[in-house]
């Protein structure tokens, strides 16, 4: 029992990262607004949906604003609210498009004591039209905009509920890594000592690592088609990872076509250690030189900002180390039937001979 | 010769196995149905948790093979 200690832990730390990361609610936030299109000058009537929020419950009205840029903006005239999750908001739209462009996109801040500010990014269309009307854009209104506290995850448009895969997805590939490091250190070890042990330890690392390898492929697949709007893009992400898990195959293709048992071993612990040091520049280096979907990529620091706040990293660091120990729990007990295997064998061949 | 056939087996199953994870996760990636979209994607992270679990049994299944192979031949011997 107590050499079982780390899979133990493995397994309390995955329930919690389940349990957390499903049931710790979004901050309070806006699901869509009708009509998404409006002309200069033109009063609109916008239908607000929110999602989380509290319109009727909060003690202060909400406070509504469409949002040029820092200062350009407009609040709403008027403000009635029909539940908690809807409310309408009326705005009298100014009579020109600043920068003289002929149609711009305006960002909608929704403000209340309960929820806090609430936003969704390029809310509705502004058209310019010749329209002689004297609403014009207001400057600097939007203040005091104090931040909900508590421990609540993100809301991000695109993303909802499905920003909570941060713990599903991205664990996939942080544990493959150390999972295949790890392979590349047996690996390593095997060409030093020659004991066939370290060789069953690295190939079955590197078939666990693998399957992670897989599993982030295919669940970020799912996730991309319901936030990117496709499950492959050809994201440079995506392309790195899915030639990484290729020359991982390549791997055990190795494997299986040596017979000879010591050059197998040799060659594939070579190969391996070549197939981790490929790994690092493709799914490091790479995606930092172009423009990915990925956040974190094209030159930005990745794992900063609206990404991974501080109650996301709550949940998502222990997913990590939890999902290395559970694949190396995994990985060790494959080691173990390879080794029996090879006594099995060994013990045949002398009975035979 | 047995041996080998069996392994052969073994390994057809496990690859029309990730044959078939990979095809379901196509088949839910690319159903027109809203419902994944619905209630804030909630489904998308369901999905995603099922699709861990089945790879894990997978490969459960890969390893319970590969230790009823050996118990078969301990307990021909």
């Amino acid at each position: 029992m107590v050499k079982h200690w780390w899979k133990i832990l493995a397994v309390l730390i995955l329930l919690y990262t389940i349990f957390a990361g499903i049931l710790v609610p979004l901050k309070p936030g806006i699901l869509e607004v009708y009509p998404i299109t409006g002309e200069t000058g033109q009063s609109i009537n916008l239908k607000v949906t929110g999602y989380n929020s509290h319109y009727l419950d909060a003690q202060q009205k909400p406070r509504v604003w469409l949002k040029y840029d820092s200062v350009f903006a407009i609040s709403a005239s008027e403000v009635n609210l029909i539940n908690n999750t809807r409310l309408d908001a009326r705005f009298n739209l100014p009579n020109n498009v600043p920068g003289g462009k002929e149609v711009t996109e305006l960002s909608l801040i929704i403000h209340n004591d309960i929820d806090g500010p609430s936003l969704l990014p390029s809310a509705i269309f502004l058209k310019q039209t010749e329209n002689a009307s004297a609403n014009s854009w207001q400057s600097d209104i939007i203040s005091n905009l104090p931040l909900k506290e508590g421990i609540q995850f993100p809301y991000r448009s695109n993303l909802q509920e499905s920003i909570r895969n941060l713990y599903y997805h991205v664990p996939m590939w942080f544990a493959m890594m150390i999972i295949l490091l790890i392979a590349a250190i047996y690996s390593f070890l095997y060409l030093r000592k020659k004991e066939d042990k370290y060789d069953h330890l690295a190939s079955s690392y590197s078939a666990v690592g693998l399957v992670l390898g897989i599993l982030g492929l295919v669940t970020g697949m799912i996730w991309a088609k319901y936030t990117w709007g496709r499950a492959w893009s050809w994201d440079v992400k995506q392309n790195v990872s899915a030639i990484s898990l290729l020359i991982y195959f390549a791997y055990f293709i190795l494997r299986s076509s040596i017979d000879d048992d010591a050059s197998k071993k040799r060659l594939a612990s070579v190969y391996n250690i070549y197939a981790f040091i490929a790994l690092v520049p493709l799914l490091f280096v790479i995606p930092r030189l172009s423009d990915s979907l990925h956040p974190g990529n094209g030159g930005n620091p990745a794992m900063g900002g609206e990404d991974l706040d501080n109650t996301m990293r709550l949940v998502f660091y222990p997913a990590v180390i939890g999902w290395i120990l559970f694949s190396a729990w995994i990985a060790n007990l494959f080691s173990r039937i390879k080794s029996i295997r090879e006594k099995l064998d060994i013990k045949k061949y002398e009975i035979s001979s | 010769m047995n041996t080998l056939s069996t392994n052969l087996m073994i390994k057809k199953i496990v690859l029309t196995g990730l044959a078939q994870l990979v095809l379901i996760s196509s088949i839910l990636a690319q159903a027109d149905t809203d419902f994944l979209r619905s209630t804030g994607k909630i489904y998308t992270v369901v999905a995603v948790l099922a699709l861990i679990f089945i790879g894990i049994v997978f490969f459960l299944i890969y390893l319970e093979r590969k230790v009823s192979k050996i118990e078969k031949e301990i307990g021909n011997e």
